[in-house]
């Protein structure tokens, strides 16, 4: 279990962390969220011992993050992490070594993964030569070519088509279900909805909201009511607890404060004609994120 | 860690050796030294003159000088003690243009009576002639126009000789140690020193800009983050400094190997050449300069080696406060200008002899492995300074290790140049 208590750190005066406190189980996938600067890069880099917390303590299975532990993390990071004049190969075995692999292994683990991913023949090919979403898919090989105990991505969705994303995703359940403590972050927050149980959100430094996507959700009291039909739109903006009401795609998207105010809408709704559907939906978990942290998730 | 520190440097090496670059940087090496070695047999293949013996046409109208002259050159020759090298004459009753029509490289002496100055000449030639000859020719006309003086003086012939007989300095060096033989060996090393350093000098730029191109790619790829998650900043630099310094130290031993082909080349092809570097290393090692070089070679090489690390980790810890290469191309700067300043200063310390300053530069770690050898082989300095100088080396690079692995810890993992000062003084602090 990957277990971070009360984690601060300070660059100078300025606070990147600011008593940071979860636990991720072996199988689970974690969501680490928040905007450019909110703190997410230098967890990362505590977790996979670069940076030293200020204060508080991050163990894996008990153990303090250091040198003899780090060879059962991978690491995807948010920028392209290759040594762009080597061949994949050469590439494998430099990260696989430094993994304490053998070559043989890596070599063997390598071919494995490169077929999962259709790109056998990139092999013997340098990095500088490849596509950028090709590079991806070898950023974050390297990433799990030591299966680990403890995998930890940064935007690993970057540059890829929905089809390699597909790949991708089906690679991350799979290690989740072997085992592996996966922890995520993704400007996509409808992947992190596809994929996290557990996540928390990071605001200068802060945990501003955490806990089980399903509970986040089902506590944030705002929700949104879908219709197909034909209504009386400004009967229902008049009722009190409406947020907003909008047409989109012939399909009317009805914001409430509340549960308390369905009854009403719905008095109002079944009294329009054509009337296909109403359903009360839960809110996205980027309406969520923009409540809570006051802006949009920069892309 | 150690495993990975000697995969680190394998992998390292690789990069430096298994590429174009390192392929054509050594074809082109290989090209300049054995075409250095083998000069005057390129430029006698194109039709030059070097080290040729300049003919000079001598027309006497005096009908006495010529022989005079002949017996000045020969002593000439005796004083320069350059047999091959001098003039070779030759008496004509030709014209100049029908001499210099023939041979465009030689040159025509016209010697005619003069009532106030003895004799007069004309020296008559295609082209420029260089300053060493002409000051040559004019030593020897000078001895030919004094001798006739003293002839036409009526002093007895002995006498006579006595005077023309060119002086002799005996030298007495008080220094038992030293050998009037050696002295000229000595100055001879003093002069040839400064070329054997310049592949030390060009190394060392080649090391510093090696570890900063290396460090500065993988902060770029950000591949750094990779690998000191898996590896500490020391092993990291441990392997850098340890790569870097067996490709120098593999670079000197490829130029040693181009240098002994150059020499094979030159005495299988060239044994007739008047340069006969063969018999000057000969000679060079029949004296007693041998039994210097067997302590100056291995202390030269110490303080070599230990330089090439010192610059090592210099450049490296540099190179991790960069976070590009212009930036590290601005920042190595002044690193080249010491290492600059000491190879000028070792080819200038025969001025310089006897000048405290300078035997204090050669303790100062980075310039001491060019200044102190050089001065060892003067005799300015004795093995005692250049162990302090070893010493003082040894000195700087722990405490390069002690305090510069703070600023490498953080410099490597730093993507901005903002604060950047601020940020590896308080590094420095710990």
């Amino acid at each position: 279990m990957l277990k971070i208590e009360n984690v601060t750190k300070f660059y100078g005066n300025f606070k990147a962390v600011d008593n940071l406190s979860f636990k991720v189980k072996p199988g689970e996938i974690f969501g680490l969220l928040g905007v450019n600067g909110a703190g997410k890069t230098t967890t990362f880099r505590m977790i996979v011992g670069l940076l030293k917390p200020s204060s508080g303590k991050i163990t894996l299975d008990g153990h303090f993050i250091d040198y003899n532990i780090t060879d059962k993390i991978g690491f995807l990071t948010e920028e392209h992490s290759l040594l762009t004049k080597l061949t994949v190969k050469q590439q494998a075995i430099y990260y696989g070594t430094l993994k304490n692999m053998k070559e043989k292994d890596i070599i063997t683990k390598l071919d494995e993964l490169l077929k999962k991913f259709k790109i056998e023949e990139y092999k013997d090919k340098k990095i500088k030569e490849l596509s950028k979403g090709n590079m991806q898919k070898i950023q974050f090989i390297m990433a799990i070519i030591n299966t680990p105990k403890l995998l930890i991505l940064d935007e690993p969705f970057s540059g890829l088509d929905p089809f390699n994303t597909e790949m991708f995703k089906n690679e991350i359940k799979l290690l989740a279900k072997n085992g592996s403590i996966i922890i995520f972050s993704s400007h996509r927050l409808e992947h992190v909805e596809l994929f996290c149980k557990k996540l928390l959100v990071l605001k200068n430094g802060k945990n501003i909201l955490s806990g089980s996507l399903e509970d986040i959700k089902h506590k944030y009291r705002k929700k949104n009511i879908e219709v197909i039909g034909d209504i009386d739109e400004e009967k229902i903006k008049q009722i009190k607890g409406v947020i907003s009401v909008n047409l989109e795609n012939n399909k009317y998207q009805i914001k409430i404060k509340d549960e308390s105010v369905i009854d009403e809408v719905f008095n109002i709704v079944k009294k329009g004609k054509n009337i296909s559907k109403f359903s009360v939906e839960q809110p996205s978990l980027n309406e969520i994120f923009i409540e809570k942290v006051g802006e949009t998730y920069d892309e | 860690m150690m495993n990975k520190l000697k995969f680190l440097t394998k992998i390292s090496l690789q990069r430096k050796t298994n590429n174009k670059w390192f392929l054509i940087a050594n074809i082109i090496f290989a090209i300049l030294i054995i075409s250095l070695l083998n000069i005057d047999s390129i430029v006698s293949f194109f039709g030059g003159d070097f080290d040729k013996t300049q003919i000079i046409y001598v027309k006497d109208n005096t009908n006495k000088t010529y022989d005079i002259l002949k017996m000045q050159n020969d002593n000439y020759k005796s004083i320069i003690k350059e047999n091959e090298n001098a003039f070779k004459l030759e008496k004509t009753s030709k014209t100049e243009n029908e001499i210099i029509k023939k041979n465009n490289d030689a040159w025509y002496l016209t010697i005619d009576i003069d009532k106030n100055n003895y004799i007069k000449a004309t020296l008559t030639t295609k082209d420029y002639v260089n300053t060493n000859d002409y000051t040559a020719i004019s030593t020897i006309l000078n001895n030919v126009k004094t001798y006739i003086a003293i002839n036409e003086s009526d002093i007895d012939q002995n006498e006579l000789s006595k005077i023309s007989k060119p002086l002799n300095i005996k030298r007495n060096i008080l220094d038992k140690s030293k050998k009037a033989e050696s002295e000229n060996h000595q100055m001879l090393l003093s002069t040839i020193f400064p070329i054997l350093i310049l592949p030390f000098f060009t190394l060392t730029i080649f090391l510093i800009q090696m570890i900063g191109a290396e460090i500065n790619d993988e902060k770029a790829t950000r591949s750094m983050e990779i690998i000191i998650s898996n590896v500490s900043p020391k092993t990291h630099l441990f392997s850098k400094v340890i790569a870097s310094n067996l490709f120098v130290l593999l670079e000197a031993f490829l130029l040693v190997i181009y240098a002994l082909i150059g020499f094979a080349i030159r005495n299988t092809y060239n044994k007739t050449s008047p340069l006969d570097i063969t018999s000057a290393i000969n000679s060079l090692l029949s004296s007693d300069i041998i039994n210097n070089l067997t302590y100056i070679i291995p202390l030269a090489l110490i303080l070599m080696i230990l330089t090439f690390i010192a610059y090592a980790i210099l450049a490296g810890i540099l190179a991790s406060m960069t976070t590009n290469t212009e930036d590290f191309q601005q920042m190595q700067m002044p690193i080249v200008i010491i290492s600059l300043v000491g190879y000028y200063l070792a080819m200038m310390a025969n001025v310089f002899e006897g000048s405290i300053f300078i035997k204090i530069l050669s303790f100062i770690p980075f310039i001491s492995a060019i200044l102190a050898p050089s001065l060892l082989i003067l005799g300015q300095i004795g093995i005692l300074e250049v162990i302090i100088a070893i010493i003082l080396l040894i000195i700087s690079i722990w405490a390069l290790l002690k305090y510069g692995m703070r600023i490498y810890k953080v410099g490597i993992l730093n993507y901005s140049s903002k604060n950047l000062w601020k940020k590896m003084f308080k590094a420095l602090k710990g």
